[in-house]
């Protein structure tokens, strides 16, 4: 329940999917409410894919609830159909049709869209100019926006976005955020799946990072605080068991290693605590060829984060 | 109400994709008509060069005294007649691998077309319902396939008129005729489809989903071989006992084809 005491119109509890051995998606439980944007990260083959095709009653679940704007996917796909929008990874879209042919002939499938609603959409996205060339002509860029007005054609009150910025380039990622963001502000409820970290924190409101299980899921903000720690790597002239003593069990020293020459120190705070950090080591007698900070990748953040979910379960 | 609407939606977009193809354009117009013209050209060579020695060879000689039990009223007719009449009777059945070849094809283009698009996935996020899907797909294929034969057979009545062979007529289009044309044919013509669409999204390409086409006309020719070779005679009852038969493949195929079609194999197995 939100603060609004709305119910989400997106919500789950141990949704689960198995293609035969393979779990593709594990205990999955989540909630969006009307005017939310709720981004899956992750990387390749962490579910996510899966999770959307699951809301939108293209797969059924293995086990586990879903329910997506009143109705259960897998009992009622047809009627969950007229309320939601599905962007799939791949635009799916006739190369030897038109822009405005396409459009129509996936608005066929649904009750009273007339040719004034195919024109504001086609507009809505920019396409209108383009309408009549044949869509073997556009740019990626161009397809996803068609492809975007197709998921809105009937106006849903969810969106099940896959990927939508996959591929683009950058100006032509930044309008299709835009849009997203603009529908939004419509009210819409929003699931978004990507595997680019700053396009999560930037348009989401709460993240859930995914690798077949859920492993967080919070705003970017106070993912940034758990997740974002930096790890500082010094490196010395020659390796120095005792300098990487001195620093070990220091308090704001959260993990430290060395490997070689390198030493690898993660600090609760580095701002205030880099400096200190040198200074020991300095009078340990290690001599310093450089400092340098390092941000953790994506991916390492996940191998983190399953290690630590590991830990945890042990 | 709505299903029909979904229907037609399927049914409108195909034919726009088959008859913006060339290719697939002339496939179903050029292919039919040289079928058949093929057929008569081979039927009026051998009436008229055989003539009255091929009629009376052994090769001919059961399959026309079948044909004589099964047609008493031939009792007048001479030699060359009774051999054109034997090989005419044949084309009813020949006729079927236009249906046959038709329908397996616009099956194959359709599914083969959506895979490459990927336009599956979007679909089955619309209301449409996977047997719409399917029955719109299927009369695409089906109707031009069924409208292809019967201008097939309305060129044959003309041919037969043009070579003055207008006295046979009346032991060509026999209840036989009917049967193979108004039951067999669309039985055949779904049959195609349905082994088309069972088939196309595990070949490779066009080309290879094509070649599914063989297995619908081999038993097609083996009815031919059967009857010209005087086996034996199919009387309006073995005909229709035949459509009965095919359309009971045809409800075991459309299981399976629905089977097949579950949204799940598709976005799974397509990819
Ligand atoms: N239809 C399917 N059949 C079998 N395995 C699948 C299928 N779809 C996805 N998978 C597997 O499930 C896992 C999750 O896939 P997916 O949901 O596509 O991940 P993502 O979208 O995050 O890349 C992968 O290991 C993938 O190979
Ligand atoms: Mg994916």
């Amino acid at each position: 329940m939100g603060q609004s005491g709305t119910a989400p119109l997106v919500q789950t509890s141990g949704l689960t999917k198995k293609f035969g051995d393979l779990l593709a998606v594990e205990n999955l439980t989540l909630a969006v409410e009307a005017g939310q944007i709720l981004g899956l990260l992750g990387p390749k083959d962490a579910g996510k894919t899966t999770t959307l095709r699951m809301l939108a009653g293209i797969i059924a679940a293995t086990s586990g609830q879903a329910r997506v704007a009143g109705f259960d996917p897998s009992a009622s796909p047809e009627k969950l159909h007229e309320m939601i929008g599905f962007l799939p990874e791949s635009p799916g879209l006739y190369g030897k049709l038109s822009a405005r042919r396409n459009l129509e002939y996936f608005a066929g499938f649904y009750r009273g869209i007339d040719g004034s609603r195919i024109e504001a959409q086609l507009k809505a996205v920019g396409l209108w100019e383009r309408r009549e060339d044949k869509i073997g002509s556009f740019s990626k860029g161009m397809k996803q926006r068609l492809a975007l007005a197709r998921a809105l054609v009937h106006d849903p009150v969810v969106l099940l976005l896959d990927e939508p910025t996959a591929g683009l380039d950058p100006q032509a990622g930044r309008e299709l955020r835009q849009m997203i963001t603009t529908l939004r502000e419509q009210g819409k409820a929003i699931i978004l799946s990507t595997h680019n970290l700053p396009e999560a924190e930037s348009l989401c409101d709460r993240i859930a990072v995914v690798h077949t299980r859920l492993l967080a899921m919070d705003t970017p903000r106070a993912l940034r605080e758990r997740l974002f720690q930096r790890e500082i790597e010094v490196e010395l002239q020659k390796p120095n068991e005792l300098a990487y003593k001195s620093i070990k069990d220091l308090p704001y020293v959260k993990a430290a290693i060395i490997d070689g020459c390198l030493l690898r120190v993660e600090l609760s705070e580095p701002e205030t605590m880099q400096p200190n950090l040198i200074a020991t080591l300095v009078k340990a007698g290690a001599k310093i060829m450089s400092v340098t900070e390092k941000r953790h990748s994506l991916e390492e953040i996940y191998l983190d984060l399953l290690h630590k979910e590991a830990d945890g379960k042990r | 109400m709505a299903s029909a609407r979904r229907i037609n939606n399927i049914l409108l977009r195909e034919w726009e994709a088959i008859f913006r193809d060339l290719n697939s354009a002339l496939f179903v117009t050029c292919l039919p008509v040289l079928i058949l013209a093929q057929a008569m050209v081979v039927v009026w060579l051998l009436a008229h060069y055989g003539g009255e020695a091929v009629a009376t060879s052994s090769v001919f000689m059961t399959a026309i005294a079948r044909m004589a039990g099964a047609m008493p009223s031939t009792d007048g007719l001479h030699n060359v007649d009774m051999l054109r009449l034997l090989l005419l009777n044949q084309l009813p059945l020949y006729l079927l691998l236009v249906p046959a070849i038709v329908a397996v094809a616009f099956a194959t283009f359709s599914i083969l077309e959506e895979k490459l698009t990927q336009s599956l996935e979007p679909i089955l996020a619309t209301p449409v319902r996977t047997w719409e899907l399917l029955l719109g797909k299927a009369l695409s294929g089906a109707v031009p396939a069924i409208a292809a034969t019967w201008v097939c057979a309305g060129l044959l009545v003309a041919g037969l008129h043009v070579l003055q062979w207008d006295h046979l007529l009346g032991w060509v289009m026999t209840a036989s005729w009917y049967l193979a044309l108004f039951l067999l044919t669309p039985a055949v013509a779904l049959l195609s489809f349905l082994l088309g669409i069972i088939a196309s999204p595990r070949a490779a390409d066009s080309k290879a989903a094509q070649n599914i086409a063989i297995l619908i006309i081999l038993p097609v020719m083996a009815l031919i071989g059967i009857q010209v070779t005087g086996q034996v005679w199919f009387t309006p009852i073995l005909m229709l006992a035949i459509s009965l038969a095919v359309i009971v493949i045809d409800i075991m195929a459309l299981f399976l084809a629905v089977r097949l079609f579950r949204r799940e194999t598709i976005v799974s197995g397509w990819r």
